[in-house]
């Protein structure tokens, strides 16, 4: 029953209600305005270790190490909430400075009071109070003698009575590991990792800030050259009067596209160390290693915007059609239009294409022989589609649609009487 | 009214009487709990509870690399509280792999100096082991261990080592007791 009332007791000092958020007080990046823990922490998990401070000696030099674990968070602003087990805690308290207690902003809400409440709860009853009283009659109630310990002005150990209550205690920490009570906070702790409880083990480095003196990447896209023409014969007749056997014509379409100029800036850093005097008197500088910022370094990048589809048509004007079916169907019966409409490429040719080492892509496509039936004026459209341009995996530049026209004329010899 | 005759040298005898009976009144008050020179246990709980220790301590300090971690634990958490269990078992791993890597292979003579503290349910001894050899990490075969034993429905059961700021504290208080303050009042 003690039990179960100590472990409601250490449970309702989890309870955040006296938590406000605010914008200078740290704790508002840890709750929202309903006592909850921010969605925006990132949760560093479980840090075990074995420091002296929870060792126990045994005779003959051995030891007995015990873990101290802490279910740690970090804030946006790089911050560190340090949640110890209740065992972890206890041992925290009666060694503040070793512990680093002493350098947390205090726990959750009210500083150490919520310490103190712990400290009365689990050992309380374990102190000789009335031998407390008689040796230190100026302190007046037991909360001023926790205070005291937690300041590192009283030794605690003297007035203890009673010594199962610290397995008990373990017990609970070991039984139940949520049974965390505390929240200590670290300011800049992600900065400091390696001073704050639980060390540096998952703390999410704070990014660099991006150094304002580099440029913004900048994008230089040229233009390409696109043509569409027919190569041969110079003057094609209709198929069935040209000399060769249905020779028709020779369709070409070419396409250059220069690389895209990609320039953009890397910002250079170097690692330089940095120590700072020990907090304890005596003690080692505590040193450490921070990145700083040394130049921009200019990176031109030439991309090359592949073809990724190419089209090519003809298509016989509408003034031809309309001269064939008049003008000559008037001197030749039944003269009619037999195909107005050809699909070169892909189709009646094919394409194909690649990049060079300086990012210059080209495509050439050719439709040969293509039997074109009806004298006059065909048009010529070609359509490409570019893959557009990526670095690193982040797209610099979209697809681009290219179009060139061009037209060639199809004849026809008509027989005529002479008089 | 019936006079009685008193001579002078009974009301010497008896003032000096009532000066003894107060001297050794003062004298019980002012003895330490425990006669620090008496080994042996004065009473039936003391004499279990010295007991409990011995066995844990025996159990704690018999050594034998060849055997599993697991067995020695057996042996241990006999002797202990659930609790006291335990705490041995959390820190065993370390403790064994160094027992193994040093080939240890002891065993241990436990003797009860001295109870030095206690409350209803709970005792705090002084012991004195000593051990067939050293083990890792150290060259002494004696040494002192102060120890928790607990009053549970088992019986007494060892349940921890105590804490060198406890062992410092309670040796305090028995500089304190045995040595009056003299403040020239």
């Amino acid at each position: 029953m003690k039990k179960f009332i100590l472990v409601l007791t250490l449970l309702a000092l989890l309870i955040p209600s006296a938590v406000h958020a605010q914008e200078q007080n740290p704790w508002g990046e840890v709750f929202d305005s309903n006592g909850n823990l921010r969605s925006d922490l990132t949760d560093l998990g479980v840090t075990t270790e074995h420091p002296d401070w929870m060792s126990v000696d045994l005779p003959f030099g051995q030891s007995l190490n015990l873990n101290a674990d802490y279910h740690r968070y970090q804030t946006a602003n790089g911050n560190i909430v340090v949640l110890p087990s209740a065992s972890t805690l206890f041992f925290m308290a009666m060694n503040p400075q070793e512990s680093g207690l002493a350098n947390s902003v205090g726990m959750m809400g009210n500083g150490y009071g919520g310490l103190i409440t712990f400290l009365g709860a689990v050992a309380g009853n374990n102190i000789d109070w009335g031998r407390l009283s008689a040796e230190h009659p100026e302190y007046k109630s037991p909360d001023q003698f926790w205070g005291a310990v937690l300041n590192g002005q009283q030794d605690v150990w003297t007035y203890f009575s009673g010594w199962g209550f610290i397995t008990t205690l373990l017990q609970m920490s070991w039984n139940d590991t949520a049974l965390r009570t505390a929240y200590l906070m670290y300011l800049n702790g992600a900065q400091n990792c390696a001073s704050i409880p639980g060390g540096c083990s998952g703390v999410v480095t704070p990014t660099l800030p991006q150094p304002k003196i580099c440029p913004d990447p900048t994008v230089s896209i040229q233009q390409p050259t696109i043509s569409i023409q027919k190569t041969a014969p110079s003057n094609p007749l209709v198929v069935g009067q040209d000399t060769e056997n249905r020779r028709g014509a020779d369709v070409i379409a070419k396409v250059t596209i220069p690389p895209v100029i990609f320039t953009w800036h890397e910002p250079i850093y170097e690692d330089r160390e940095v120590c700072e005097p020990s907090a304890v008197v005596g003690g080692a500088p505590v040193c450490r290693t921070e990145s700083f910022f040394k130049e921009c370094r200019e990176h031109v990048e030439h991309l090359p915007d592949a073809v990724a589809s190419l089209q090519a048509t003809a298509a016989l004007d509408a003034a031809s059609q309309a001269w064939i079916t008049g003008k000559l169907g008037q001197t030749h019966y039944g003269a009619y239009v037999h195909q107005a409409n050809f699909t070169l490429i892909p189709g009646l040719g094919s394409w194909s294409g690649g990049c060079d080492g300086g990012g210059t892509c080209t495509a050439t496509g050719q439709a040969l022989k293509v039997p074109f039936a009806d004298p006059g004026t065909f048009n010529l459209r070609l359509n490409v589609v570019t893959t557009g341009t990526r670095f690193m995996g982040i797209s610099i530049t979209q697809p681009r649609q290219l179009s060139a026209d061009g037209t060639f004329q199809v004849y026809v010899t008509l027989p005529a009487l002479v008089p | 009214m019936k006079e009685i005759p008193i001579s002078k040298r009974n009301i010497i005898v008896a003032i000096i009487l009532a000066v003894v009976i107060a001297l050794g009144i003062i004298a019980i008050q002012a003895l330490p709990l425990h006669n620090r020179s008496q080994s042996s246990v004065s009473n039936q709980e003391d004499n279990l509870a010295s007991k409990a220790a011995v066995s844990a301590l025996q159990a704690f300090f018999h050594v034998d690399y060849r055997n599993e971690k697991e067995t020695w634990l057996n042996d241990v958490c006999a002797e202990s509280t659930p609790t006291g269990c335990q705490l041995i078992t959390a820190g065993a791993d370390a403790m064994w792999s160094k027992f193994q890597a040093g080939k240890a292979d002891v065993t241990a003579t436990v003797t009860p100096q001295e109870k030095v503290a206690e409350t209803a349910t709970e005792q705090v001894w002084k012991m004195l082991v000593t051990l067939s050899a050293p083990l890792p990490g150290s060259n002494k075969i004696q040494d002192t261990a102060y120890v928790a034993v607990v009053k549970t429905d088992n019986g007494w059961k060892f349940d921890r080592f105590l804490l060198e700021p406890e062992i410092k504290a309670i040796l305090a208080r028995q500089a304190m007791t045995v040595t009056p303050v003299k403040e020239g009042k």
